[in-house]
């Protein structure tokens, strides 16, 4: 297992950035996430690591190695593909086989390490198989299987698991997670979930547009996110974004809404506040950090339920304020109606500000 | 209830009655295209007294393979003739279809898998070929031909037959090759392939049914054409059977059971051809129908 290290990537068609000079490491043995919308160039800066399609600029190493110029066969990597790729003609033995045979490594050495992999992914018993013979789990293992068998340097992973039914891909998630685990590999994975991304990983990197957007811990970009984009891209419901103006008023600050309400902020928010380019500001809250009041308290703000999701053991609702939907969710015994007039009250130590001209988190 | 009853049986008799005209029309198909066939054998086993007769013997009273002997007899000169043209067609049709698959594996390749100027264009212009009758052709290419000092060469006729029959091979190979993922290459290439080997080795594989209907299908191409052999060949020696055959013809009366036999000995391996290799025609020309 190695290191990988971007530096500077860049990809483009014509004119069109797909990879804009995306940097990041991943250290040996760290499970990364690059997560983002379709699109985002997350697919393609995984090309450009595993060396399928020639970069436009920047480096790739892996390990001690500058692989920027080498062939994919010359990177000692394994990809695991959204659609397994397997080898229609071969059956899984031959098909677990191939890489090991591309190297010319001996025929008892192939079997016993074709064997091992078999083992560890619980196929023995599928190996004189054809892949269409096997149900998308299979298919699965084996593809895991086919990237497993060569001990290479990184594991690369495209959406291994967005062609599976919804109960086998939670399993899967965790098989994969054991992985991990087990063979401490360093592993560069892409999905669109980025619930599978905050779950599965040690480290996310979210994209967007071709620009990497914030590379961290899942928690920390959970809790911190650097702008408007990841913070409601992260987290399920998304972060409720409410544009305000921000206004002086003596020594406090309050975010004021066109609708005539104020809400007064912390001193600490009230500087984050001030911060910005201009007063307009916008107002971050994740559900599970505001409070929901039939009746005004102090700090609240005036809003009105537009749905209501009840899951059981939380109710989710959306609640229009100042013209933006924001997501709440309170307990299933607390009675919320459609067009109901309510108070929301945001929790002033966790909510987060963004300046509304830069679309970036207000810090101090 | 008795009335949904009904309506099902009057809608099964609809269905049943338009199965029979199914039926029936393809049983009437058949006859007409086994039959010329069938007509063909009965009459190269008569003798030539008994290939005349009016009425017709609808079964040779004395069947006789006698004109297949003298076909194949070496030492008879119209054995050496019908020999020669076997094997020159044999050699020309083989040729050609080698030649195709050849050209045409690594052409379709590079039209479904890479992007370049002029992509689009040369693709159509590969098809632009087959928008005009063969006949259109002959002239110009029978004074290239000349020019190039290929007349009376089989190289001529191999050319040619390549010139018809690669656009139609190139267009059936893409359409395989488009339907293979492009992942399983990468995967390859992964996996320690170069290049050429994940193409030589995963995906010329998987497209072995597109080659095989492609070869059927020069083959068969190269096989039968006459009009170009007839243009650019006058030698004797050098003739291929759908020519020469048409000497049993012109030379003296004509020879009608020397002439069926020879036919339906020339038939011979297309039917074999397609007999043993039709399954994999008719996948490679439904390939991509559906979504597997």
């Amino acid at each position: 297992m190695a290191q990988v290290v971007l530096k500077d990537v860049v990809k483009n068609y014509g004119g069109v950035y797909a990879v804009n000079h995306v940097s990041l490491t991943v250290e040996d043995g760290e499970f990364v996430a690059l997560v983002g919308p379709s699109g985002c160039g997350k697919t393609t800066t995984l090309n450009l690591v595993a060396g399928l399609i020639p970069m436009s600029g920047g480096t790739i190493t892996i390990g001690d190695r500058d692989v920027t110029d080498l062939d994919p066969k010359d990177r000692d990597i394994a990809m695991v593909f959204q659609n397994y790729a397997l080898y229609p003609q071969k059956s899984v033995y031959r098909n677990l086989a191939f890489p090991l045979q591309m190297r010319k490594m001996d025929k008892a050495e192939i079997d016993r390490r074709v064997q091992a992999a078999a083992k560890t992914l619980d196929i023995t018993h599928l190996l004189e198989r054809k892949p269409r013979e096997l149900s998308g789990g299979q298919q699965q293992r084996v593809a895991l299987g086919r990237a497993l068998v060569r001990e290479p340097r990184a594991f690369l992973m495209d959406e291994p698991l967005s062609n599976l039914d919804a109960k086998l891909r939670v399993q899967m998630r965790s098989e994969i997670k054991r992985f991990h685990q087990d063979l401490g590999a360093t592993i560069i994975y892409v999905t669109h979930d980025q619930l599978e991304a905050v779950t599965m990983s040690d480290k996310m990197a979210v994209m967007n547009g071709g620009f990497l957007q914030q590379y961290d811990s899942p928690a920390n970009v959970f809790a911190n996110p650097v702008n408007m984009f990841v913070a409601s891209f992260v987290g399920s419901p998304a972060m409720s974004l409410v544009p305000l103006t921000a206004v002086s008023k003596g020594t406090d600050v309050v975010l004021a809404s066109p609708e005539g309400w104020e809400m007064p902020l912390s001193d600490a928010n009230g500087r984050k506040a001030l911060s910005a380019k201009s007063n307009k500001v916008v107002l971050g809250g994740r559900h599970s950090t505001i409070q929901v009041h039939k009746a005004q308290v102090p700090g609240s703000v005036p809003g009105k339920v537009y749905t209501v999701e009840p899951t059981g053991d939380v109710t989710f609702a959306q609640v229009f304020v100042s013209g933006a939907v924001v997501n709440v969710s309170v307990a299933p015994s607390f009675q919320l109606r459609p067009d109901e007039p309510v108070f929301l009250e945001f929790d002033q130590n966790r909510m987060h500000l963004f300046d509304a001209e830069t679309e970036m988190a207000l810090t101090l | 209830m008795s009335a949904s009853t009904e309506a099902a049986v009057i809608h099964r008799t609809g269905i049943d009655g338009w199965r029979w005209f199914g039926r029936l029309f393809l049983v009437l198909l058949l006859g007409f295209t086994v039959m010329p066939m069938l007509w063909m054998f009965i009459t190269s086993l008569k003798t030539g007294f008994a290939a005349m007769q009016y009425p017709p013997q609808w079964w040779p009273t004395e069947p006789t393979l006698e004109n297949y002997w003298r076909l194949i007899d070496p030492t008879s000169s119209v054995g050496q003739d019908f020999l020669r043209y076997f094997w020159n067609s044999v050699w020309v049709s083989t040729l050609t279809t080698i030649l195709a698959v050849v050209v045409a594996v690594p052409a379709a390749y590079a039209f479904s898998r890479f992007r370049f100027p002029g992509r689009t264009f040369l693709f159509f212009a590969v098809l632009l070929r087959n928008m005009f009758p063969a006949v259109v052709f002959l002239v110009p290419l029978f004074i290239l031909m000349r020019v190039l000092g290929l007349v009376n060469t089989h190289g001529s006729l191999i050319l040619t037959y390549l010139t018809f029959g690669l656009p139609l091979a190139i267009w059936l190979l893409k359409g395989f090759y488009d339907n293979i993922p492009v992942q399983l290459e990468q995967a390859a290439r992964i996996d320690g392939a170069t290049r050429f080997q994940a193409f030589f080795l995963i995906v010329m594989p998987l497209s072995t049914p597109g080659i095989i209907a492609t070869s059927i299908y020069s083959f068969i191409g190269a096989w039968n054409e006459y009009i170009y052999a007839y243009t650019f060949l006058t030698r004797h020696d050098q003739m291929t059977l759908p020519v020469g055959i048409q000497r049993f013809f012109s030379e003296n009366a004509t020879d009608w059971p020397g002439l069926m036999a020879a036919t339906f000995m020339m038939s011979i391996p297309v039917v074999v051809l397609f007999l043993v290799l039709q399954r994999y025609f008719v996948r490679a020309l439904t390939e991509g129908a559906v979504k597997h």
